[in-house]
């Protein structure tokens, strides 16, 4: 098994700590062998923000560190759907956040939208949590990962006083996929 | 007949089977070592430190040649690099006795920035640095502790810089001892150093010294003993002077004697390693 | 034993803790300052100490002076601040310290990109300083490896009291990855060779049958004299060409002659490749990609990656590419370790392909580079 995965939106929309739960709960809390990457730019609000992640069950397995075809992509806005829509392969499940995501085009993806922010803000009381509830829906439709080890990630990675809200809106995400 | 062979009473802190030393007739380094090496012996003698606690650091120079000769935990290190050197040791061990010598060029020219550094941050290791105005290993070059108008091989119309006041300098950095000795006072060369050896933080000696073969030949003084006593009119001793009289100048003299003398809490202090 | 998602560089920082460090110096550069930030924090819970120095300069000097204090010493810069160790280095060669010096590559010349990778420096890292010696540099290509070859620069350079540099790069530093951290129980560590003659006897530059002198630290009562200068067994200056002859090459020799404690490579699908790829550190990554992609394809292609990158591995080099019809040599440089791969394989066609990339090059830019030869 090998999996890559692109996560992209805007700086301060918690790409990267999103990039970094999934990479802790698939490298310290499941069996996975993990090479994540992240770029930024050099304004850490609005600009582009993307973490590359890939799972498999073997070190060998992993090979050139950057994606080239995501078979699962996040795209938390619009411009870096637009951007990075050719590192997604055609039967790829696309996460997209319909708050800000208004227009996909054909790529023969199986797209899952939700409002992601919509949700954290009025569900959750912030806007902040959008990622979590973006992860939520990633891991309930790809299963990809254990729901306790995207938790114990959560626990590990996320600020002590933060982890609840963070867990809660994960919950929240998982409740998407069986919509 | 029966031959006693003569011993020097500080023959013991000395490499004997690498003298003689390379240092030239008249040269005011011995006077630094044999000072140094008695301040070194009464705190051995204290108890202050053991004798295979010390280790001497040198950089590159005719002063730095000094650790070849010790019968110590000797370093000859890279030119400008003993403070460094040093620091790494005594951060690595903290019992054991740190101490740099080094020529003005090697601790103040090439050297100087970690000086600056290592005073701000009072380390705990002591620094003798034996000036005598010059680059006097590699030939009689341009030292910073130059005085202004000298004559020198790379300023053959006469130094048109100011020189450093490395007194001033390591004193404004907040180093726990700091004075300023002359080789034309040898017993002071030692109560300083004496001192320094037994404070905590950063101490730091300066030693004014003649080096005849170089610094005289260029300045029109070649005789090792008229350059000495040239030396020893322009010193003048005061017990505490202020930092004020630390000036460093050729035409109006020097001021030796103990221009800081405190005792704030040394680095391994401030960063928890005394135990 | 415990599993963590890290970057190359914490692995390495971990892996120098497993191996016993007690002393870090270092100077904030990126994108190597996380090895400081971090070992700032974890070292001095397990009895080490971490200073931030004034420069490179004085953070190498301060390793060595530690490493002659006792200490497991390790410093990490990356590119800029190289240039500025490299005098130090040699000081570290001719007396012989025991240290570990993390090389984090990023692109230049001069400040260049600061934030991103390259293969520019693999000459550099081994010839970069004054003098004639060998220099052991071990190129990790995963976090995982960068964790398990900082424990084996630890022991090289104990073993044969060498500098031993840790040559990575920008993309491995940023890259995180699954690691799993052994504790030095589960570890093969060591430690240099003590003196076991009384201080009257001992010569601190007198070798053993490894060419290796046991060392007395300070401290010991063994008054030892770290000299830069030539000296003889003793540490005493010596200006004659029978001593200079014999320190330079017993310093060349004892890493030459221990070269199989240093020398390791990787190999893969090399076994009736027509065509076998040379490739090191990330860059090794997007090959091993790409051979496999050309074996689907039906095309006979090969890896071999050496894991220490100097002493250079001839030997290893020469037999396996004994049947190839093609070698190419794929680097994120214009071409730089392609001249040691085609003087090894001198009959054979070395192809070079250098290709500037400030990641690494990708798999598809490699095979477009290289399809015409194919
Ligand atoms: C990196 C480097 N640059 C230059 C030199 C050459 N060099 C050796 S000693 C010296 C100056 C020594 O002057 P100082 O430190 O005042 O010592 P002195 O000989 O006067 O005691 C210089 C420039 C060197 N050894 N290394
Ligand atoms: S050159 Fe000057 S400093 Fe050097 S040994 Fe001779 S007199 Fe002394
Ligand atoms: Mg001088």
């Amino acid at each position: 098994m090998r999996r890559e995965i692109i996560i992209a939106g805007r700086g301060g929309q918690g790409i990267l700590l999103l990039g970094h739960v999934i990479g802790v709960a698939a490298a310290k809390f499941s069996n996975y062998y993990v090479t994540g990457t992240e770029s930024y730019s050099a304004e850490t609000r609005g600009g582009d923000s993307k973490a590359e992640i890939i799972v498999a069950d073997s070190a060998e397995e992993l090979g050139y560190m950057k994606v080239r075809e995501a078979d699962v992509a996040v795209f938390m806005y619009g411009d870096q759907l637009v951007k990075y829509s050719r590192l997604v392969k055609q039967g790829a499940v696309v996460f997209a956040d319909s708050t800000f995501v208004t227009e996909v085009p054909e790529e023969g993806w199986v797209l899952k939208l939700a409002p992601y922010t919509k949700i954290a803000e009025t569900e959750l009381g912030t806007p902040r949590v959008a990622n979590m509830v973006a992860l939520g829906h990633l891991v309930g439709v790809t299963k990809l990962l254990s729901t306790e080890a995207v938790e114990k990630a959560i626990e590990h990675v996320v600020k002590k006083s933060w982890v609840e809200l963070n867990k809660k809106a994960f919950r929240r995400g998982l409740g998407l996929a069986s919509n | 007949m029966v031959v006693s062979k003569q011993v020097h009473p500080l023959d013991k802190y000395v490499r004997v089977d690498r003298l003689p030393h390379l240092w030239c007739p008249g040269c005011g380094i011995g006077i630094v070592m044999s000072a140094m090496l008695r301040a070194i012996g009464r705190r051995i003698g204290e108890g202050v430190f053991k004798e295979e606690d010390i280790v001497v650091v040198g950089g590159i120079g005719c002063t730095a040649r000094m650790p070849l000769y010790l019968n110590f935990d000797t370093v000859h290190a890279i030119h400008g690099r003993a403070v460094p050197f040093a620091v790494g040791v005594k951060l690595a061990n903290p019992k054991l006795k740190v101490i740099v010598v080094g020529g003005d060029g090697d601790i103040a020219g090439i050297g100087g920035n970690h000086l600056m550094h290592a005073a701000r941050r009072n380390m705990d290791i002591t620094v003798i640095m034996v000036n005598n105005m010059v680059y006097a290993m590699t030939g009689g070059q341009l030292a910073p502790t130059t005085p202004t108008g000298l004559y020198t091989t790379t300023t053959p119309r006469g130094n048109p810089e100011k020189p450093i006041n490395v007194v001033k300098l390591v004193a404004s950095l907040g180093a726990n001892y700091v004075a300023r000795a002359s080789v034309t006072h040898p017993a002071l060369i030692e109560t300083y150093v004496y001192r320094a050896l037994g404070k905590e933080g950063f101490t730091f000696v300066e030693v004014l010294s003649t080096c005849p073969e170089v610094f005289g030949r260029h300045i029109g003084i070649k005789d090792a003993v008229q350059l000495f006593m040239e030396l020893r009119e322009k010193v003048k001793v005061k017990a505490k002077p202020s930092l004020n009289e630390s000036y460093y100048d050729w035409e109006s003299g020097f001021v030796i004697g103990e221009y800081v003398d405190k005792d704030d809490p040394g680095y391994l202090r401030m960063f928890g390693l005394l135990r | 034993m415990r599993a963590e998602y890290v970057t190359s560089n914490i692995a390495i920082a971990e892996g120098a803790m497993a191996s016993g460090l007690k002393f870090f110096a270092g100077y904030p550069i990126t994108p190597t300052s996380d090895i400081l930030e971090y070992l700032a924090e974890e070292l001095p819970k397990r009895g080490g100490v971490v200073i931030q120095l004034e420069d490179e300069i004085a953070s190498i000097n301060a390793v060595i002076g530690a490493s002659w204090a006792g200490a497991k010493a390790m410093t990490a810069t990356s590119s800029p601040g190289y240039s500025l160790m490299v005098e130090a280095l040699s000081f570290a060669i001719i007396t012989e310290t025991p240290l570990v010096v993390v090389y984090v590559m990023r692109a230049g010349p001069s400040t260049g990109v600061p934030t991103r990778s390259c293969q520019y420096d693999v000459f550099q890292v081994r010839y970069g300083s004054h003098g004639n010696y060998e220099l052991p540099v071990l190129v990790p290509w995963s976090a995982q490896e960068a964790f398990d070859l900082t424990v084996k620069a630890f022991n090289v350079s104990e073993m044969l009291r060498v500098p031993t540099v840790i040559l990575s790069d920008a993309m491995l530093a940023h890259t995180w990855e699954k690691v799993i951290i052994r504790n030095p129980s589960e570890l093969k560590i060591i430690s240099r060779r003590k003196p076991e003659v009384p201080p009257q006897e001992y010569m601190p530059f007198k070798p053993g049958e490894d060419l290796v002198p046991p060392m007395a630290c300070f401290g010991d009562g063994y008054k030892v004299m770290v000299e830069s200068l030539t000296h003889d067994e003793r540490g005493y200056y010596s200006p004659t060409t029978e001593v200079q002859e014999r320190m330079i090459r017993r310093l060349v020799e004892k890493v030459r002659r221990n070269s199989r404690l240093i020398i390791d490579y990787e190999t893969y699908f090399t076994s009736s490749a027509e065509y076998i790829f040379f490739a090191y550190g990330s860059t090794a990554r997007s090959v091993y990609a790409l051979v496999k992609e050309l074996r689907r394809e039906g095309i006979r292609a090969g890896l071999y990656r050496p894991k220490a990158l100097w002493p250079f591995d001839e030997g290893g080099l020469k037999k396996i590419a004994s049947e190839a019809k093609r070698v190419f040599v794929v680097e994120n440089n214009v071409g730089l370790m392609y001249k040691e791969v085609a003087q090894v394989l001198r009959d054979k066609e070395v192809i070079s392909v250098g290709i500037i990339d400030l990641d690494v090059p990708s798999p598809d830019r490699i095979k477009e580079v290289i399809s015409e030869w194919l």
